[in-house]
């Protein structure tokens, strides 16, 4: 069966997915279909949220003191041994949302002068850009600080140039979406990677203007991201501009 | 989400700093809101030991999971109930398991998943939830109180539409006729709100 053209149907069982009323067969059937149906993930999230408030109704009890001691104990006792090996996590959002305390300044730095030198063999190699060239140049890098990608906003053409690194393989079944996260924190797309590899946008200050943040590239299903708001994939690379 | 609050935005930090994995950050998030998932995980478990546990268990995951929490999914708050509800029926299953036969190790009680009824919200108890929370108050009350009753049984123990049916005395068409009208409802109403300026 396919559901895809059937909103009032997946609304209903994602309903009662999130709610826990959908069982057995049904709900294997239907959990086969949230792997491949991003936009069926994003219903049953929502109904995630509208039920977790339940939550918060009833009458909170304070936990007694040993509850605390032993999370920190379950916490410590894996934190030496998991934190290495996993190059612990971190989340994007955290770089806009947080005001205090930036030692990724450091990193972006870094990144940006690697950016530099790539944006002239670029500049180099492509020959348009003997007299203006890009005004503002992104390196963006994954976690452990390679660059994948290189965005040149030339204002001269118009033009938001993005390049890829030969070593960025990205599963067929996925593309890369391109968002400007704005100082306020809210991500705007600003476009998908026809097949994941280099391309260029028109630019606008959508893009390059003074309230963008940083730049972050996710892995969404084909198409890009099924929600207009924001990246319902990983988000894989980020990286901020410097003006040249 | 749409509307975050102050206290959303304050637990948010919390959990980005988490996600860095800042120990501090962890015990004044766990302060926060520990009283408020200790409070759901015992309407779940009824008994103190188990809730504990699953307080513990959803804690130790929270640890873990922060740096992929995803703010336009959930708020905070929420994102961290749905993992306590989930360890809080793991916990069950298991002590289910372990105790197989003693049928009353976990008990449910109809009147105790309507959490609407039971927080006899004043306003003051209600200006103290989240905006969703709250919207989610002020719509649960349009409910008629078995359908919010059916609605709360169901997510909070994990029951399945046979089972309500059992323990209300009910036909099981009415239930499953009374919970899929509940939620349309429920969508409807907070939809409606979240529009509202």
């Amino acid at each position: 069966m396919n559901i895809r053209n059937k909103p009032a149907l997946r609304e209903k069982l994602a309903a009662e997915y999130a709610l826990g009323t959908l069982r057995g067969g049904a709900r294997r059937r239907f959990e086969t279909w949230l792997r491949t149906d991003a936009p069926l993930r994003a219903v049953v999230a929502s109904w995630q949220g509208r039920l977790g408030a339940l939550a918060e109704l009833g009458r909170p009890v304070t936990p007694p003191a040993r509850v605390w001691e032993g999370i920190e104990r379950r916490v410590n006792g894996t934190a030496g041994a998991a934190a290495p090996a996993a190059a612990p996590r971190t989340p994007w959002w955290r770089f806009w949302q947080s005001s205090a305390a930036r030692p990724w300044g450091v990193l972006a730095l870094a990144a940006s002068a690697a950016a530099v030198v790539l944006a002239v063999r670029v500049a180099d190699l492509s020959g348009t850009a003997e007299v203006a060239g890009p005004q503002q140049i992104a390196a963006l890098t994954d976690v452990q600080s390679r660059t994948a990608l290189v965005v040149m906003a030339d204002t001269a053409r118009g033009r938001l140039d993005v390049r890829v690194a030969q070593d960025v393989r990205v599963p067929s079944d996925r593309t890369l979406q391109l968002w400007a996260i704005t100082r306020a924190g809210k991500p705007r797309s600003l476009g998908i990677l026809p097949d994941n590899r280099s391309t260029d946008f028109a630019l606008d200050a959508r893009a390059s203007g003074p309230d963008v943040a940083l730049l972050a590239i996710s892995l969404e299903p084909r198409g890009g991201s099924p929600d207009p708001n924001g990246p319902t994939g990983p988000v894989l690379y980020k990286g901020s501009w410097a003006r040249l | 989400m749409s509307h975050p609050s102050d206290r959303d935005d304050q637990l948010y930090h919390l959990l980005a700093a988490v996600g860095l994995q800042d120990r501090r950050a962890f015990r004044t998030l766990y302060d926060a809101t520990a009283a408020k998932l200790f409070g759901f995980a015992l309407r779940v478990l009824h008994k103190e030991e188990l809730a504990e546990e699953a307080v513990q268990d959803a804690f130790v995951a929270i640890w873990h999971a922060a740096g992929s929490y995803q703010p336009h999914l959930a708020a905070p708050l929420t994102w961290m109930a749905t993992i306590v509800r989930n360890k809080a029926l793991d916990v069950r299953r298991r002590a289910q398991a372990a105790g197989a036969g003693d049928a009353d190790a976990v008990h449910v009680d109809a009147d105790a998943a309507d959490l609407v009824a039971d927080t006899d919200a004043g306003p003051d108890e209600r200006a103290a939830l989240s905006r969703d929370a709250r919207a989610l108050a002020d719509c649960m009350d349009t409910l008629a109180g078995r359908q919010r009753q059916a609605i709360g049984m169901a997510y909070l123990h994990d029951l399945s539409h046979t089972d309500i049916a059992g323990r209300l005395g009910l036909p099981l068409g009415t239930v499953k006729t009374w919970i899929r009208r509940g939620l349309d409802r429920l969508r409807d109403c907070l939809t409606r709100k979240e529009d509202a300026p």
